[in-house]
């Protein structure tokens, strides 16, 4: 015990003269998950402007836009006089969407020649674009159900049922699962959030060797017992990066109260997991470098792009081959489906064992980290050896 | 100190930093052909749908044909009732679940508007929207087939009944990237972000690793030597004439070599990168002078990615931003830059239409390259470069 309380004094040393890594251990890592949460706090996109070129001006283009103006996720922004003055306003990113509605549009629409709206949308911004659109087809979709429900009452279809039956022949009811009011932030920030964790974790790891380092050689220090030292050192590191991880959780799936179907042990096992690997990659950089830089650049190399591989935005089942083993080597990879596949579906812990002994696999980088500093241990002795 | 002695001492203080060369090439190019790898196939295929058909009848198995005929989703499983579909849903075996009620053909002859069910895993938005995407084709095929019929049965002409089958037809036009291809969506906005990231790590990584670096007896280091503002006018053109070349790569090779879109003119693109790469180096500059060691600037860069890359209003529409984050990434080189890039060679815009960021990139680049060159000026009048006791923020 007295070892123990040795070492933790000798290790707050070593923190206490570096602002940063105090801020990385304590209040960064909340701050930064608090930030990506806020750009998606909204939740639903509302009001998206959009234009529209009337050239009918009759009552029904301007029922149709007001039908668009109505939808909750567009706002009617501008009204065009001219098709090139709007694809103009598209352009510049000021409108989302183009609506332009042809002149005769009533008349051919009364004597029952279907005319056409034409929207042109931005699909640049895939996800904006998916949004506008359907919320475009939507609004459409109650208009036509309307007119023609109107059209076949207008015949003699007496039964307001029958005439909505032939206006929509088939009903449909689309359910999104696991995120039932299409919480955008829901489904970003839950990917993201990991992400940032994987590279605070990694760079935290570089930093806390790197500033034993600055105050003491890290080889003559790790001279006497290199495992036990090394193992001893990132321990109470474990503790708070995991921390990090839980707070995370508890703020995503019990404070904003997403839904959350699985086991908190199960997750809170896989998160020490991923803790472990990351420090394995962070010990395992900095061992092999030596310098804090080489170490940073390679660490950033290796997290930065995490995020477009964990497969939450673009399914993984897609991606090619290589793509898909460059994505199994990150540690936070196996973790998201722990994750996602816990908060969603509430997967059995054996269905998430695989993923598990993926994570677990990752303990083979501190084993090598620790071999790593067997051998730095063993070259400080030779050089001594020689003086 | 000549002009020429200070170019060559800088270009040997850049070209013998590993970190920094390891970041500038290495980084660009490995990210050219790291970013956009997951995204090679662009859409979604195929997605595996469960299907509980409640009918059986013809006319059902029929829709069933129709759904896994579409590109975007296939049927591969199938259940007897609502609970086993649910659970190959929760083990992952599909992305989708439909549910053909009982008496839907019978409803449908009868006009009696039957009810489909559609469910699919929003936990990804992407899958989600493929599998309704096409779950919904194939039930409006189907639902238009099925108009059509009763109009040709109550006496229309077969032809104007395929025509007159809706009052009003929504004619969609996806345009800029009309395939919904994810690299056209992805590539152009994080190529620019990775140039302005490795560029302000570069910068920082020069001018932080120089300002700590402990002096050799009595001696000045030619970055003390020189006037600041010669120093800092030589490092930026040193910096842009560096990345002009990558940028192009950027632009030319790489997006010819994933066939993304050049709508904008050479001389357009030119003249925003070059306030876009003047404003990213007064920025690593001034970082460089702040930060107490210089693998805090990767730290830096790296740490704010994530959220900078949300708030450019590329994935997230900026207006559902909540404002102070809004006002804070205005002021960062990538915000105005990505925004134009797109705009210019992705959309088609004019020059004119761009030109609120075109100016506000120049105000970066002034202000920080001011900023910068004071900084510069009293770390030199110093005499001394600065010792920082490592750990104070």
């Amino acid at each position: 015990m007295m070892h123990l309380s040795q070492s933790l004094r000798r290790e707050w040393q070593v923190l206490a003269a570096d602002g940063w890594l105090k801020a990385l251990l304590s209040w960064v890592p909340p701050l930064l998950f608090l930030s990506v949460w806020a750009v998606f706090s909204a939740g639903i996109a509302r009001d998206l402007p959009i234009g529209v070129v009337d050239l009918d001006q009759s009552r029904l283009s301007r029922q149709a836009v007001r039908y668009y103006d109505a939808s909750p996720a567009l706002a009617v922004a501008r009204a065009f006089p001219s098709v090139e003055q709007g694809s103009a306003a598209l352009r510049s990113g000021d409108i989302y969407a183009l609506v332009v509605l042809a002149p005769q549009l009533e008349k051919q629409a009364l004597l029952g020649h279907t005319p056409e709206i034409t929207t042109f949308y931005n699909s640049q911004f895939i996800l904006i674009a998916k949004l506008v659109k359907s919320a475009m087809m939507q609004a459409q979709g109650t208009l036509n159900a309307q007119l023609d429900t109107l059209m076949n009452l207008a015949e003699g279809n007496a039964v307001l049922s029958q005439a909505l039956g032939k206006a929509v022949p088939i009903r449909t009811q689309i359910t999104p699962l696991y995120n039932s009011n299409n919480h955008y932030g829901q489904f970003l920030v839950a990917g993201a959030v990991p992400a940032m964790w994987q590279i605070l974790m990694v760079i935290t790891t570089i930093m806390v060797l790197a500033a034993h380092d600055r105050q003491q050689s890290l080889q003559t220090w790790l001279k006497p017992a290199p495992c036990r030292r090394l193992l001893g050192k990132l321990l109470p590191y474990t503790m708070i990066l995991w921390m990090h991880g839980l707070l995370f959780l508890v703020a995503l799936y019990g404070v904003l109260g997403w839904p959350m179907h699985g086991s908190w042990l199960v997750l809170g096992g896989a998160q020490l997991l991923t803790v472990l690997a990351c420090q394995g990659v962070g010990a395992l950089l900095y061992l092999a470098t030596l310098d804090t830089t080489r170490a940073m650049s390679l660490a950033a190399g290796f997290t930065a792009p995490a995020f477009a591989f964990v497969g939450v935005t673009f399914p993984a089942t897609d991606m090619p081959l290589l793509a898909q083993v460059w994505r199994s080597a990150l540690p936070v990879t196996h973790y998201l489906d722990v994750q996602l596949h816990q908060v969603n579906h509430g997967q059995h812990l054996s269905e998430a064992t695989p993923q598990l002994l993926a994570l677990a696999a990752f303990l083979l980088l501190l084993g090598l980290a620790v071999l790593k500093a067997r051998k730095l241990a063993a070259g400080s002795n030779r050089q001594e050896g020689v003086a | 100190m000549s002009w020429r002695e200070l170019i060559q001492q800088e270009l040997k203080a850049i070209f013998t930093n590993p970190s920094i060369l390891f970041t500038v090439f290495g980084g660009v190019l490995i990210y050219s052909f790291l970013y956009p790898l997951p995204y090679t196939n662009q859409l979604p295929r195929e997605q595996q749908v469960a299907v509980v058909n409640l009918d059986q009848s013809q006319l059902s198995r029929e829709l069933e044909r129709m759904v896994d005929a579409t590109p975007q989703v296939a049927l591969t499983h199938r259940a007897a009732g609502m609970a086993e579909a649910k659970a190959m849903m929760n083990r992952g075996q599909v992305q989708g679940l439909l549910v053909i009620p009982e008496s839907f053909a019978r409803d449908l002859l009868l006009g009696k508007s039957p009810t489909l069910a559609f469910a699919g895993d929003a936990a990804y938005f992407l899958v989600y929207g493929t599998v309704v995407e096409g779950l919904a084709q194939a039930a409006d095929t189907l639902g238009a087939q099925a108009k059509v019929v009763r109009m040709v049965m109550s006496g229309e002409n077969i032809a104007l009944a395929a025509q007159q089958h809706t009052p009003i037809h929504l004619n969609l036009q996806p345009v800029f990237n009309p395939a919904m291809g994810y690299i056209d969506y992805i590539v152009p906005a994080v190529f620019v972000l990775v140039l302005h990231q490795t560029l302000l790590i570069a910068v920082s990584l020069l001018g932080c690793g120089q300002r700590t670096l402990a002096p050799a007896a009595g001696q000045r280091n030619y970055w003390q030597l020189a006037p600041a503002w010669q120093l800092v006018l030589v490092r930026a053109l040193i910096f842009v004439v560096i990345y002009l070349p990558l940028v192009m790569y950027y632009f030319g090779f790489s997006f010819t070599y994933y066939h993304i879109s050049r709508l904008a003119t050479v001389s357009d693109l030119l003249a925003m990168t070059l306030p876009f790469l003047l404003a990213v180096i007064g920025f690593g500059m001034i970082l460089g002078h702040l930060l107490p060691r210089r693998e805090l600037a990767i730290v830096v860069v790296l740490l704010s990615s994530i959220p900078l890359i949300f708030s450019l209003g590329f994935i997230w529409p900026s207006s559902m931003i909540p404002v102070p984050i809004q006002s804070l990434v205005q002021l960062i080189p990538a915000t105005p830059a990505v925004n134009a890039f797109l705009r210019l060679n992705q959309m088609g815009a004019e020059f004119h239409q761009v030109l609120h960021l075109w100016l506000q990139l120049w105000g970066q680049a002034i202000v920080y390259g001011g900023i910068a060159w004071l900084l510069q000026r009293r770390s030199r009048q110093r005499g001394m470069p600065p010792q920082v006791p490592a750990g104070s923020s």
